[in-house]
């Protein structure tokens, strides 16, 4: 297990260093949305390399893959991390501005904005802000600016895609993980299931304790017995 | 098919390819077109991948159980992804999106495109409407309906679920509420049974150690696996797997009468009509668009049935611009659900269980129910780790639970879970009964299916999804939350959670196209000759609580009857 981390670990290492500056800030962003979201990696596990499984990645994936229109002459595919990320922001800000938040000198996330410089709960408290509206909906960015039902879509999203990337057997595809889903293998057993007791893809169970009725079908009729 | 088809399909989900194999058994000529992909048919190796060998297929030669198996991987993450899934609301293809749907809310819908629909990762729960529900409030009586409800269950089939640990607990958690056992698949009164599950009992040697359980899961019959929600392909052949999505029971035994024609990928863009005589509009044929290639065609019938569930088939209709009723799309209902979960300690489960642990994934996913006509209904769920976190720690309207200052006596944890009480909470995973709440929720026209004015995919104007539940549902909602806490404490939980799930959760949504306003008693539009529904829209209300798709497969079922005897 540990031997699959080491070698997605440093496929990552490599990716990196070719993000630009917006990319680098969308992923501190959602770094620190899912610190804030998950259980601590650091303390389950004993290693830091994990940094919550990367679900990160995920929800980016995710919202960069949710929506598609059709403009007068083409498809379009509107990817929200950015966008998102921008959004966390500003709602941090106000609520810094409105004393509702303490911000740290710096980011706890390098390369992230205001968001990444709160505490835990107030990015937990960040996230409440806006599911509540309770945030000026005309600064946001496109496609949130005025949008009040995509504003709650999706900081709602944020918190199913957050615990459906951690409890799957997402992070488990290591180092294919960001393939199209169809390329996508399996190297380890997924560590969350090991730690709930998911004994995972199985061809059945021996729990079978008898039936409490049955139904009989005779002449076409139905009669109840137990 | 060479030469137009009597009657065209649009869908094949739960109740397409009921109403096409009892039309093919009468002689009649069918084609189903289904926007998704298929799995488990030769012409189509890698559905996901590209448009396979073949656009259409009607032979059952082509079905393959193999294939269906090595397709339908049992991993949550790749068969339930909303965005990437196999069992998504979207294309084929997996590299793109999903197609988007406007609800303006925290909002899930769950519901799949591909042969089998919504069945595919349903749970094959199969009651019948309460009786309460239909009598002397639908245009039909309930008496109506039993023929065809026991032809569907003897079809499926239909059988009471087996007991495991999950089912033994909660049976022992209702009777110490004070609720007695209801055998009947009737109900009038409230008491708890096993769910009448289309999925086929276990093998006989499930418990026999001679035979591996890798052998059992190639034999006929249930062996427990617990993946209901990602297909469970178990089972000797494709039309013998256990679990009874259409795509293994009734489009099989369509493909079989030698008269009906499925056809995947195929997105259905406009229904066509033209004046009759008399000046009423009349069914011809539809507008289709391949989802692999963009080719637009338009094909001919006889008879046009809608089967594309209840936010496709009312956007159909407004983006065919048929006549106008103040109804289309009006009326959705979606039982309203909630869930409630009580964590146990290994006491008390080895005094009721004899064993310290429930295996929540283990059994069928959903097989204990309690009835309560008046209020809804209570049923037993218990899914694999990533669905289970997101719908019961964070998926919630009453916001987070550590950001809450009041505290319930009721409840010790209500709303969403983060961090430590989040880990805390999966922890114990294994010794959790979680109960869904599901609500006789109340028909009010303002929630609805409408057309985003501004929004347009591939296929047209995109849907808009408005709902809020009236004050009778939120009371009746609240009164089934508190009869599940009370079981989970009285069977000795130590903790009980409640997620407080919000308005816009659809697994069963209901009543968009309903009898008596948009079609008549025999699923037919008013306003246009020779087309009928045949899906959960037609529905005039939410059927008192039940899981709908039994009452749609019967309704399907009588539809075909009353079809044939008007037009064939």
């Amino acid at each position: 297990m540990a031997q699959y981390n080491t070698i997605s670990l440093k496929k990552e290492v490599m990716i990196i260093s070719t993000y630009t500056q917006s990319q680098v800030y969308t992923q501190a962003s959602f770094r620190a949305l899912i610190d804030a979201l998950l259980p601590s990696s650091y303390e389950q596990y004993n290693y830091e390399s994990t940094n919550n499984m990367e679900v990160h990645e995920y929800i980016m994936y995710s919202l960069d893959h949710d929506i598609s229109i059709q403009q007068p002459l083409h498809h379009t595919i509107v990817p929200l991390s950015y966008p998102t990320a921008k959004m966390l922001d500003i709602a941090a800000t106000q609520l810094m501005n409105t004393y509702q938040a303490q911000p740290y000198p710096h980011s706890l996330f390098p390369g992230g904005g205001m968001f990444s410089c709160l505490s835990r709960r107030d990015r937990i408290r960040t996230l409440s802000a806006l599911e509540n509206l309770n945030i000026d909906l005309y600064v946001l960015p496109s496609p949130f600016q005025n949008n009040a039902g995509l504003v709650k879509n999706v900081t709602d999203a944020l918190n199913r895609f957050s615990m459906l990337g951690y409890y799957s057997e997402w992070p488990a595809y290591g180092s294919t993980r960001l393939r199209p889903p169809s390329e996508r293998r399996l190297e380890f057993f997924p560590m969350n299931w090991q730690r709930v007791g998911y004994p995972g893809v199985s061809y059945g169970y021996r729990d079978f304790r008898g039936f409490l009725l049955r139904m009989n079908r005779s002449e076409g009729k139905y009669e109840n017995e137990s | 098919m060479k030469t137009n088809p009597d009657v065209i399909v649009i869908g094949a989900g739960g109740g397409g390819p009921v109403i096409a194999k009892e039309l093919g058994e009468l002689g009649i000529r069918v084609q189903v077109l289904e926007a998704g992909p298929w799995y488990g048919n030769k012409n189509w190796l890698e559905p996901n991948m590209n448009r396979g060998l073949a656009k259409e297929s009607s032979n059952p030669e082509d079905l393959d159980g193999t294939l269906y198996r090595n397709q339908l991987t049992r991993l949550e993450q790749d068969m339930n992804d909303p965005v990437t899934g196999k069992f998504r609301w979207g294309t084929a293809d997996r590299r793109r999106t999903p197609w988007f749907r406007n609800v303006p809310d925290p909002a899930m819908v769950w519901q799949t495109a591909g042969i089998g629909g919504s069945t595919l990762h349903y749970y094959a729960n199969c009651p019948r409407a309460f009786p309460s529900a239909i009598d002397n409030e639908w245009p039909i009586h309930y008496k109506d309906l039993i023929p065809y409800y026991e032809k569907v269950e003897a079809t499926l089939p239909v059988e009471f679920a087996p007991t495991t640990s999950k089912e033994a607990l909660f049976y022992y958690g209702a009777e110490k509420a004070g609720f007695s056992i209801n055998r009947t698949l009737d109900v009038t009164k409230n008491g708890y049974r096993p769910q009448p599950n289309a999925i086929l009992p276990p093998n006989k040697h499930l418990m026999d150690p001679n035979y591996s359980l890798e052998q059992l899961s190639h034999m006929e019959g249930c062996t427990l696996s617990g993946h209901c929600g990602q297909g469970c392909p178990y089972g000797p052949k494709l039309d013998k797997m256990a679990k009874r999505t259409t795509a293994v029971s009734y489009v099989p035994l369509a493909m079989k009468t030698g008269n009906v024609t499925f056809r995947p990928n195929t997105f259905v863009t406009k229904v066509l009509t033209e004046r009759n005589a008399n000046g009423k509009e009349c069914a011809i044929g539809v507008k289709i668009r391949d989802t692999w290639t963009g080719e637009v065609e338009e094909l001919y019938a006889k008879v046009v049935v809608m089967a594309a569930g209840c936010v496709e088939t009312p956007r159909l209709w407004l983006n065919s611009e048929l006549p106008y009723n103040a109804w289309v799309g009006r009326g959705l209902t979606n039982h309203y659900m909630d869930t409630v979960t009580g964590t146990f300690d290994e006491q008390t489960l080895m005094k009721i269980l004899g064993s310290p642990t429930v295996h929540p994934f283990v059994g069928h996913t959903s097989a204990a129910r309690l009835d309560y006509p008046g209020l809804g209904m209570i049923e037993n769920m218990g899914e694999s780790p990533g669905l289970t976190a997101q719908l019961l720690f964070g998926f919630s309207q009453y916001g987070y639970n550590s950001l809450q200052e009041q505290s319930s006596d009721i409840w010790d944890q209500r709303g969403r879970l983060v961090g430590a009480e989040l880990d805390e909470a999966m922890k114990d995973y294994s010794r959790t009964l979680t109960l869904l709440i599901v609500t006789d929720d109340e028909v009010q026209y303002h929630n609805r299916v409408e057309l985003d004015p501004h929004i347009k995919d591939e296929h047209g104007a995109v849907p808009i999804v408005h709902y809020t539940p009236s004050k009778k549902s939120k009371e009746r909602r609240e009164q089934l939350v508190h009869i599940g806490t009370d079981m989970l404490r009285k069977a000795g939980a130590k903790k009980v959670h409640r997620a407080d799930l919000p308005p816009n959760l659809f697994i069963h949504l209901q009543s968009t196209m309903r009898m008596g306003f948009v079609v008549d008693t025999s699923c037919e539009a008013y306003q246009v000759d020779r087309l009928f529904i045949a899906d959960n829209s037609v529905d005039y209300n939410s059927l008192g609580g039940p899981n709908p798709t039994l009452t749609t497969q019967a309704l399907a079922t009588r539809t075909a009857e009353l079809l044939a005897k008007k037009y064939f």
